[in-house]
């Protein structure tokens, strides 16, 4: 509004001031009623969206709160199996979450309201003046808002502290099916009646009819489908076959040429041989499964009875790879037990018979459900099932595997502990089944079957990864070979990288085997998943608590930054920096620069990105700094002398400098220190400080022009003219002398033996310096031996002042101290 | 033996590694705020009510105190009985039985 009267105001004085400005006064009163017709369609809007809220809210909270209802009756029915629960859970979880995002949505409004309320000020009292009615309204209104508002989220946390309890309810459901299960006798007598038998037949022709119906309904009206989906699922089978054997056939089959292969080789393929084929036949089958899914042709329960079919057959054949892996009955240089041949084949068909016998117990468990036979039916097969499970486990710790020690006596059986631990579990598998606890004896055989197998894959994986940790392992495995020649890798590397690879490998061990256990002793996917996610967000100790993902991201945008900083750096340098013929130093200069900001920028965001507050930062920061001031001076001192010259830049890589007693090439300027690398090819490394605080000089700072000076003697009596011309021709001659500044030869004393010349001539380049001043100490030399100038060696003449008498005695005194006074005659 | 380290320093692949090891460290050592917190600024002492989980606590919290609380979102009631929902990283300062959300 202001706006627009402003405008208007400002028009009218154009209208004033001339003609020829109407157009834009149409324009500004056109802008004028813009405003206004927008400020009125607006306001009420913005009212509308307030109101809105609570609404909107409210429709959210109901809907929870039937959600919540409908859970409750889920929970509460009798015929609740677990996997319900487990959903219900999860549901009630959501649900929490929604009920607090309803909540927080009503922030911006609630603060409002208090704005709003503070600026109204507090209701007047008796005996003052009354108040204006409109304040009057408003302040109700916002009151009754407000109080609107603290209902509807009361409604939620009353909603909230209900989900609190139906989660616990749930769990506590979820414990007594569990131990129901286990728990509950069956009467067994019922197993051995006459009526078994018969309903045992009629069921099997109940499914067989069920079965044929299905293939008859395929056949008739679904055969393009059936005929597709079988079709695509047998591509996927020979493609998973060709590809398998074609890219890890190597991996899988040992090669029987090898005569003694080494442990870690024998690991390998044992475990390969083990988890490839299982996953693929996995893949293949649930791939099968979904085909047949999707295209229509499952229902409901030849889906069921499929899907159980499917899990036997895998779980089967896991556990016949796993042994037929590790026990090798046919190739004994591949076992990975020292087990006898026989022993080998024997537990080989014993282990496979537990697992048959499992598994069929488990189909049939299936069937009977999915056709709705008697319970008798079930206790019956699952008695025999168990039972037999009893007894093989019995009869594996019974085998002696082991070769005697000593020829002619009997093998050795297992170690007395495992021997032990199998019978007891036999054995109580057996009792569970006779005293009627069938349920229990069940899960005691399909534990030990499929956890076992597990338990056994995840060991060979453990010790596979114990093998290529040894040192030196990882280098002579083939793997190994093939990438120290690929890459041209040492012995060193290779061994940590044998490190990182057992590392590898039992993480891998852990994630994948540990869940599979878990998933196996009744927990749920959603029950692991959870717990991932609580561990993965939140971790406390204390009062402390971090984020597993949030570190692990700070890290990876660290490590992200500091290659985008590299990769930057290397860009800058050689594209940029080189094509616009810049110099090496300057170069540098900014390219450490740029290294240091890019990284700095780096382990900020990726602070930032762990989730931790710059300002606890400060805070530490600020507690350090003290102890920084006192303990790390050098340090800082010296990294902020390093700051400096890479901006002031004295010096640059590839300078000639002197500082104090060292004398050579500037190599590199780093952090805390410099590297100058003398003539004599030391590398001296010298802290910044002292290139900062010290006098520093610097042959090639602004260019490596210098001056050279050599000097030379002539005789007494030479033509000095004639010298000073000759010096002065030979400098001029020399073609890296300078013309401008040009040469100088001064005649700079007369010494004690000879007259002192020095010839000084400028150089374009000083590095060259020692090339120049032999090329001119030769010249000077011949010069002066074609002109016949003596060069002096020192000369002192002896004056011996009376006769023979003062020198007898002389001689007399010291005889040896006339020696050198005779030489320096000579 | 002074100069290969000191040379090592300089190589970026050790910078590199010093820097993870020194953001994996400063990362453990500061505690990362992702509870809610309250302070009270008034003379005497408050009582808030707090439901998370579904489970109802009422926190005191003394003249010039700070607690932490409420790690994953939470309702709180004030004391002047305001009712307000926090998702876990606020603070509130309680100013006249007023709790105001920073």
């Amino acid at each position: 509004m202001l706006v627009g009267h402003y405008l208007a105001k400002q028009g009218i004085r154009f209208i004033v001031q001339t003609e020829a400005d109407r157009k834009i006064v149409g324009v500004l009163a056109l802008l004028q009623q813009f405003f206004i017709a927008a400020f009125i369609l607006l306001a009420p809007l913005h009212a509308f969206a307030q109101g809105d809220i609570i609404g909107q809210q409210q429709q959210a909270i109901e809907k929870v709160d039937e959600a919540i209802d409908a859970l409750a009756d889920v929970v509460a029915s009798e015929a609740v199996d677990d996997a319900a629960l487990v959903d219900a859970r999860l549901e009630l979880e959501k649900l929490s979450r929604d009920l607090l995002e309803s909540g927080v949505k009503f922030r911006p409004r609630l603060s409002e309201i208090n704005d709003r309320l503070d600026q109204l000020g507090p209701a007047r009292g008796e005996g003052e003046p009354p108040e204006p009615e409109v304040v009057v309204q408003e302040r109700q209104r916002l009151l009754d808002e407000k109080a609107t508002i603290n209902a509807m989220i009361g409604e939620a946390e009353t909603l909230s502290v209900r989900i609190g309890r139906l989660v616990d309810d749930v769990a506590q459901k979820r414990r007594e099916l569990f131990t129901n299960a286990l728990s509950r006798r069956f009467d067994i007598s019922a197993a051995f009646g006459p009526e078994v038998a018969e309903e045992f037949s009629s069921d099997i022709k109940r499914l067989y009819g069920t079965v044929s119906s299905w293939l008859n309904y395929v056949t008739q009206v679904k055969l393009r489908a059936a005929l597709l989906a079988a079709g695509a699922s047998l591509l996927c089978a020979l493609a998973l076959l060709i590809g398998g054997r074609r890219y890890f056939g190597d991996f899988i089959t040992p090669d029987i040429d090898v005569e003694e292969p080494s442990y870690l080789a024998r690991l390998t393929v044992a475990l390969s041989s083990t988890l490839l084929p299982s996953a693929a036949l996995a893949l293949f089958l649930s791939l099968t499964y979904f085909l047949f899914h999707a295209f229509g042709v499952l229902p409901d329960e030849i889906a069921q009875l499929l899907r159980a079919l499917f899990i036997v057959i895998a779980t089967v054949f896991f556990v016949y790879r796993l042994t037929s892996a590790a026990l090798a009955p046919r190739m004994p240089s591949w076992r990975l037990l020292p087990i006898e041949c026989g022993a080998s084949s024997r537990l080989c068909w014993l282990v496979a018979a537990m697992a048959g016998v499992t598994a069929f117990d488990y189909f049939m468990g299936r069937v009977y459900s999915v056709i709705g036979s008697q319970l008798s039916l079930t206790v019956a097969t699952s008695l025999g099932a168990t039972v037999a499970v009893g007894v093989l486990l019995i009869l594996i710790g019974m085998v002696r595997p082991f070769p005697p020690k000593e020829e002619g006596e009997k093998p050795r059986p297992w170690p007395v502990s495992f021997r032990l631990l199998i019978f007891l579990v036999g054995i109580a598998t057996i009792l569970a089944a006779l005293f009627g606890y069938i349920g229990f004896a069940r899960f005691l055989s399909q534990q030990v079957v499929v956890t076992g197998a597990i338990l056994a894959t995840m060991y060979i994986g453990f010790l596979t990864s114990g093998a290529i940790g040894g040192e030196g392992a990882f280098a002579r495995s083939r793997t190994g070979r093939l990438m120290a020649e690929r890459l041209g890798l040492d012995e060193g590397v290779m061994d940590q990288l044998g490190l990182v690879a057992a590392l590898g490998i039992n993480i891998l061990v852990v994630l994948i085997g540990a869940p599979m256990i878990l998933l196996q002793w009744g927990f749920h996917l959603a029950d692991l998943t959870t717990w991932t996610y609580g561990i993965a967000n939140e971790i406390r100790i204390g009062s402390i608590s971090f984020s597993i993902i949030g570190i692990l991201t700070g890290i990876v945008v660290l490590v992200l930054g500091y290659f985008i900083t590299r990769w930057f750096q290397a860009w800058l340098d050689g594209s940029v920096m080189a094509r616009s013929r810049m110099d090496t130093g300057v170069r540098n200069s900014i390219r450490t620069a740029i290294g240091y900001v890019g990284v700095a920028i780096a382990a900020l965001i990726g602070i930032s990105a762990a989730g931790i507050d710059l300002s606890n930062l400060a805070l530490v920061a600020g507690a350090l700094s003290l102890g920084i001031g006192f303990g790390l001076q050098n340090i800082v001192s010296n990294f902020v002398s390093g700051l400096i010259l890479l901006v002031e830049r004295p010096f640059k890589a590839g300078d000639w400098i002197v500082a104090g007693a060292v004398s050579g090439t500037v190599k590199k300027i780093s952090v805390r220190a410099t590297e100058i690398e003398t003539f004599q090819r030391q590398t001296v490394i010298l802290p910044n400080s002292e290139l900062i605080n010290a006098a520093v000089g610097n042959w090639t700072h602004k260019n490596s022009l210098g001056r050279l000076e050599i000097p030379v003697g002539v005789a007494y009596g030479s033509d000095v003219r004639r010298v000073h011309g000759i010096l002065m021709d030979i400098a001029r001659s020399h073609p890296l002398v300078l013309k401008n500044p040009e040469p100088f030869v001064h005649f700079a004393n007369f010494g004690d033996s000879s007259l002192d010349f020095e010839v000084r001539v400028y150089l374009a380049d000083i590095l060259r310096q020692l090339e120049v001043q032999n090329d001119i100490r030769f010249a000077i030399v011949e010069a002066f031996d074609k002109e016949g100038i003596e060069i002096p060696f020192p000369q002192r003449d002896l004056h011996l002042r009376s006769g023979f008498a003062a020198a007898s005695d002389l001689q007399a005194k010291s005889p040896e101290q006339q020696v050198p006074d005779e030489k320096g005659e000579g | 033996m002074i100069v290969p380290s000191i040379e090592a320093v300089a190589t970026p692949k050790c910078l590199m590694k010093k820097i993870v090891l020194a953001l994996v460290g400063v990362s453990l050592a500061v505690p990362a705020a992702y509870a809610a917190s309250v302070v009270n600024r008034d003379e005497e002492t408050h009582t808030l009510t707090v439901t998370e989980g579904g489970d109802q606590t009422r926190i005191t919290v003394a003249k010039d105190e700070t607690i932490q609380f409420c790690q994953s979102g939470c309702f709180v009631t004030m004391p002047n009985g305001d009712r307000e929902v926090l998702t876990g990283s606020e603070t509130i300062e309680i100013e006249q039985g007023r709790g105001r959300i920073r």
